[in-house]
Formats: structure tokens, C-alpha cells, sequence
């Protein structure tokens, strides 16, 4: 086993321990096993990135594990987002009053379902077999759903309900094409393997209704329009640092297969047919998404409404191909990630401040608790794409690879599309900052403001290093190396 | 797959949308993965994953059922007879757009097609919660059988892994059954309406 592979294998383990030691550790020790199983899971994931992505002409890739750039990338923002999320989650548990649980318990289930769900999703982008990879896409469903309703509250329990239902029906369409291709390739399980289905036989219309169905299935995990219902009721009624997972970690992971999927197919279905799917999703999520961002939300929906609009993005990237779209969509994942969770985190001082803010749009925040509104000015304007934002870059790549892919009136769509959805949100950061407040002002402490400003500091940073990476990734080895056809 | 086999399974499948008592359409699809689970005698791993997920399942939900009992009928928006039309009309629809999925039998992949038009109708037209499982259970008792139909022997893996998902799934969906019945009264998705745009 290489270095790189015992990481990868580290980097899920270490949250599958967090999960069962905070599930038996007595009360009052939880929260600082939760805290230092958070921080040496982080460092693996983040110590598997730099292996990968500084490595990036080597892939160890077998059967059931492949350990990338991608993987890498990918398990590195889960690692960074989940031990923020568990930084942020005494605040959140501290405003709980009850849940799905008994009171006393709260904590224990609470960082046990949180570093199960963390485990779960850290081993999608190492699992080298679709099989393998549908069946923990599923798990994950069965434990967010239990954090999405944990506060136990109606709309909490109507969230995770829709959420449970329609992801689980739409992971039954594309089991049907897992199935489909399993009987297509032939040869086992062994034969659903990234590698294997690269040689799946070009032609058959069976393998294109197989992709279909799984891009289709997916599509209802990942968020993409027209099956994106659940995703901004579960968005806004989950825990802030539960839906920061959600947004940030959980829906890229499920486009990695996606596209894991479509790079390992598209010779057998042609590129073209691969890549106008994709473009389809991504056109359609951003023309779904943008009129919402033009309306007065509830922070947390709001924020939603983007993570639909941003994964319209990385689809329309990951259409377009080549080695400029795909450096954007590198940086996107990475910076609507910080920018994402940061605007998730700052709702739990929100929600404290504001007990309203629940339910309705918030206004002049900058006027009662000005760092609450640095946090949340600085989520938006990234997530918006305002420069310097790396998300300004990142969509600048993107559409400049749809030109250079050869698809100028894709592109100029959604460059149309993306500027309207700019200025929905410039237009909601100015009222979310400095409009007037919709609704009185019954104010009360904000509480773990501390913690979010801390965060706010090191996304900044995070963002700024990002925008940096921007300029370097167009040309660099490892963005060719993504756009290479898989072996 | 027979003929006769397929059709049998279809009409326990349209049962599941057309009845109206909770406890008989978890019979039926009990009796269905029972009857996949004997139909892959040849396949022991199968035939054992299906039964034992069928066993499990079947009893988890009628625990549910008797532990949440309904003070009135949950009444569905549309009329049995309507929704055995939808079934029905979705599942010719299926047939009729997609080619061929590649698996040994004909029968197997209309069987196949029409269980999956009979889960997404159960779950969109049926309000009672319980139901909206039961509709997920039928999908899935439709894909066991397209992994029963395939050539190369991978059938065992794939119902061992949907039988492991599914029950979690299911789990997860009676705990939410159970606090959403303690909160509302009622098992009713139909009060499940406050989150819209």
C-alpha cells in the first residue's frame, strides 16, 4: 500500500472513530473528543491534498480505491469544513432546547451522526467503484436526514422528510443504471470500477439510458434543477454547521461521481453527448436559481438558492472540459466551500440575535451587530462573486473554457445569467447590511460570535490564497492532468 | 423469468397504490421480495439478502403500523381508481420509452419498468407517510429484480447492498414517522406544508 493510499484510508478512519468515541464517551468529555478528533481528522485529509495535488501526474487506482488530485481536493474540503462545523456546533447546541433525542443525549448523537456523516462522505472520493460509490451516496442520505430534522422541530421534520423521500427515490433511478451498466460491462462488481467502465464497449444505447438514469438519480442528490426541491427546505431547517456540510462538502462530493461517472463513460457515449448533459443541468440550475436571488429570503434559503446557483456552476465547468474550465472548477469548489460554510456558521449568532431571521429576510445588521455583518457581508459578496473574490476568477474561467471548448452561445448564456445572479445578491447584501429592517427589532445576544468572527478571519485568508491559486491553475500540470481522458 | 412471474409481482406492486389499509400494502410488499427471494433459488447470497430484508422490513413496518395508529383515515387527494390509472398509464409510458435495459428477459425489464412506475406514483399521490416508504420499498423491489436478471453473477453484491441501504433508509424513515405522528397526530404528509417560496 503507498503512502498516499494509507492516507486516504486514515482520512476516513479517523471520523469513523470520532463517530463511535463520541457515541460512547461520557457527557461531559464529548465536546473535547468531538474538538480533537475533528483537528486529526482535518490534518489527514489536508495532509492527503497536499500528497495529491503535489503529486498530481500520480494516481494509485485500483478496484475499490483511487487515491487522485480530485480525491484529494475533495476530501481536503470536507476535512477543513467538518472541523469548523464541529468548532461551530457547541454555539448551535448551546440555543438547542430540545430534539429528536432526549436532552441528555443531544450531545453524544449529535457528534456521532456528525463524524459518522463526515466518515461517510470522506470515503465517497477515495472509492474506486461506482457499486461502492452509490452505496455510501445512500448512506449518507440515511444519516443527514437524522441531523437535518435533529432539532425536532416541524419544519425541521418536514425538511428531513422531503429530503429522505425524494433523494432516496432519486437514488433508486440511478441504482437502475449502476445495475443497467453492471449488466452492460459484465463481470461482476469488479466490472463497475472507474477503470473497467473506461472500456465499457462504445455504441450500445443501453450504456447511454445507464447514464441517464445515474446522471438523472444523482441530479436529485447533488441539487441540479428540476430536481432540486428538498435541497433548500433542508438547507434552511438543518443545524447552521450540519447545513454548511450539506452545501459545502456533501453536494460537490456527489458531483465528483458524476463526473468521475461521465469522464469514465464518455468514450463509450462520446464526449459530446457527456459533456451537453452536463451543460443541461448546469444551464438549467442557474435559470432555475437566479429569480429566487432576486427575492427578499430568509438568510439561510437564501444561501440555498446559491448552492443551486454555484452547482450550476461547477456542472456548466465540468461541461465545458478542458484545462481552463476545470482550474475553474478546482478553485469554485474550493471557494464557494469557505465562503458557503462561513455564511452558514455566521447563522447561529443570526438566529440568536435575530430570532426572526428564521423566517423572514434580515436588514441594517451591520447597524446592531457589526461583526456578525462582516461575517455574513464577506460570505455573500465571495459567494456573489465580487473581486477578489476567487469565485469572480473561478466563473471567469469557466466561461472562458466554454469558448475555448467551442461553445460560445453556452457560455454567453451563462455569463448572462451569472451577471444577473450577481446582482440578485449585490442587491441582497445591500438590504442584509444596510437596508431596513422588514420586521421590528426584538434583538437579543448573539450567540458564538466569537468562534464565527475567528472563522471569518481565516476564510479571508482562505479566499485571498485561493484567488492567488486561480492565476497559477490554468496552466499548471494538475489542471491538464484533470482534463486528461481516464486510462 | 416467466411470464406469469413478472405479471405477479406487477399486480402485488399496482395493489400497493390502490389499497387503502397501511398493514395490507406492507403485506404486499412483504409477499413481493418473498417471491423475488424464491425466484433466485439458484442464487443463494440473493435469495438469502432479499428474504431477510423482506422478514425485517415487513416487521419493522407493521411494528410502526400498530404503534401509530390513525384516529381517521389518512385520505389521499386522488381516488384509488385514479391512481391505479396513473400507475398504469406511467408504466406503459416506461415501456414504451425505453428500449431494451440488456437483461435476460423481456418480462423481466416491463416487470422491472412498471414497479418503478408504480413506486414514484405511490410516493407522489399517497399522503399517508408510511406509504411514501412503502413506495420507495416498491422502486427498490424493482431494481432486486432487474439485479436478479443479470448475466455475469454480480446479482448477490448488488441485493446485499440494497438490502443494507434500504433497511437504513427505512429506519431512518419510521423514526421520522413516529416524531412527525407524535408531532402532528397524525401520519399524514399532507400537513408537511409551511416550507414553501
Amino acid at each position: 500500500m503507498t503512502s498516499s493510499e494509507l492516507l486516504a484510508l486514515t482520512a476516513v478512519a479517523l471520523p469513523a472513530l470520532a463517530a463511535v468515541g463520541s457515541a460512547a464517551a461520557r457527557r461531559r468529555a464529548v465536546g473535547a473528543l468531538a474538538a480533537g478528533g475533528a483537528t486529526l481528522s482535518a490534518i489527514a485529509a489536508g495532509a492527503l491534498a497536499v500528497a495529491t495535488v503535489g503529486r498530481p501526474g500520480t494516481t494509485a487506482e485500483s478496484a475499490w480505491l483511487v487515491v487522485d488530485p480530485a480525491a484529494g481536493i475533495l476530501v481536503a474540503v470536507i476535512g477543513a469544513v467538518g472541523l469548523a462545523s464541529v468548532l461551530v456546533s457547541p454555539s448551535y447546541l448551546s440555543t438547542l432546547t430540545g430534539g429528536l433525542v432526549r436532552a441528555s443525549r443531544i450531545p453524544r448523537w449529535y457528534y456521532s451522526l456528525l463524524f459518522a456523516f463526515w466518515a461517510i462522505l470522506a470515503a465517497v472520493p477515495v472509492i474506486g467503484n461506482l457499486g461502492g460509490a452509490w452505496l455510501l451516496v445512500e448512506a449518507t442520505t440515511a444519516v443527514s436526514a437524522l441531523l437535518v430534522g435533529f432539532s425536532g422541530k416541524p419544519r425541521a421534520l418536514e425538511a428531513a422528510w422531503k429530503y429522505l423521500i425524494l433523494t432516496s427515490l432519486g437514488l433508486g433511478v440511478a441504482l437502475l443504471g449502476v445495475v443497467l451498466l453492471a449488466a452492460t460491462a459484465g463481470g461482476g462488481l469488479d466490472a463497475l470500477s472507474w477503470q473497467a467502465l473506461a472500456r465499457v464497449p462504445a455504441g450500445g444505447q443501453t450504456v447511454l439510458i445507464a447514464y441517464l438514469l445515474l446522471l438523472a438519480g444523482l441530479a436529485a442528490k447533488i441539487g441540479w434543477a428540476p430536481v432540486h426541491n428538498w435541497l433548500p427546505d433542508a438547507h434552511s431547517e438543518a443545524p447552521a454547521p450540519v447545513s454548511a456540510l450539506l452545501s459545502a462538502a456533501l453536494l460537490p462530493t456527489v458531483l465528483l461521481v458524476a463526473w468521475r461517472s461521465s469522464r469514465a463513460l464518455a468514450p463509450a457515449i462520446g464526449t459530446a453527448t457527456v459533456h451537453s448533459v452536463l451543460i443541461g443541468f448546469g444551464l438549467l440550475s442557474l435559470a432555475v436559481a437566479v429569480p429566487f436571488l432576486w427575492r427578499p429570503l430568509p438568510w439561510k434559503r437564501l444561501l440555498a438558492y446559491s448552492s443551486l446557483e454555484h452547482m450550476g456552476v461547477i456542472a456548466l465547468g465540468l461541461g465545458f472540459g478542458g484545462p481552463l474550465a476545470l482550474a475553474g472548477v478546482v478553485v469554485h469548489i474550493a471557494g464557494h466551500a469557505a465562503a458557503k460554510a462561513l455564511g452558514f456558521y455566521a447563522a447561529v449568532p443570526l438566529l440568536s440575535h435575530e430570532p426572526r431571521a428564521g423566517g423572514h429576510a434580515v436588514g441594517g445588521v451591520a447597524r446592531t451587530e457589526p461583526a456578525l455583518a462582516a461575517a455574513m457581508g464577506i460570505s455573500l459578496s465571495a459567494l456573489a462573486g465580487l473581486p477578489p473574490s476567487p469565485l469572480f476568477f473561478s466563473e471567469v474561467l469557466i466561461v472562458a473554457g466554454g469558448f475555448a471548448a467551442g461553445r460560445p452561445w453556452t457560455a454567453g448564456a451563462s455569463a448572462v445569467l451569472l451577471s444577473l445572479g450577481f446582482l440578485g445578491l449585490a442587491h441582497a447584501l445591500l438590504d442584509t447590511l444596510a437596508g431596513r429592517s422588514r420586521h421590528g427589532s426584538e434583538r437579543r445576544q448573539s450567540v458564538g460570535l466569537r468562534t464565527v468572527t475567528i472563522l471569518t478571519t481565516i476564510t479571508v485568508l482562505s479566499l485571498l490564497a485561493l484567488t492567488v491559486a486561480a492565476f497559477w491553475l490554468p496552466g499548471s500540470e494538475l489542471a491538464h492532468n484533470l482534463a486528461m481522458e481516464p486510462r | 423469468m416467466s411470464g406469469a412471474l413478472a405479471w405477479f409481482l406487477v399486480a402485488l406492486g399496482l395493489g400497493v397504490v390502490v389499497v387503502r389499509r397501511r398493514s395490507l400494502a406492507v403485506a404486499l410488499v412483504t409477499g413481493q421480495a418473498l417471491v423475488l427471494a424464491v425466484s433466485a433459488h439458484s442464487e443463494p447470497g440473493a435469495a438469502a439478502a432479499l428474504a431477510v430484508r423482506a422478514l425485517v422490513l415487513g416487521l419493522l413496518l407493521l411494528l410502526v403500523v400498530s404503534r401509530t395508529r390513525e384516529p381517521r383515515p389518512v385520505r389521499s387527494g386522488v381516488a384509488p381508481l385514479m391512481r391505479g390509472g396513473f400507475a398504469v398509464i406511467l408504466a406503459l409510458a416506461f415501456t414504451w420509452l425505453v428500449p431494451t435495459l440488456g437483461l435476460t428477459s423481456r418480462n423481466a425489464e416491463r416487470g422491472v419498468l412498471a414497479l418503478i412506475a408504480f413506486g414514484l406514483v405511490a410516493v407522489a399521490t399517497r399522503t399517508a407517510t408510511l406509504f411514501q416508504v412503502l413506495g420507495i420499498v416498491l422502486v427498490e423491489n424493482g431494481l432486486a429484480l432487474a439485479a436478479l436478471q443479470l448475466h455475469n453473477g454480480s446479482s448477490a453484491a448488488i441485493e446485499l447492498g440494497v438490502a443494507f441501504d434500504l433497511t437504513l433508509i427505512a429506519t431512518v424513515a419510521v423514526v421520522f414517522h413516529e416524531r412527525i405522528f407524535a408531532e402532528f397526530g397524525t401520519g399524514d404528509a399532507g400537513a408537511l406544508r409551511s416550507l414553501r417560496d
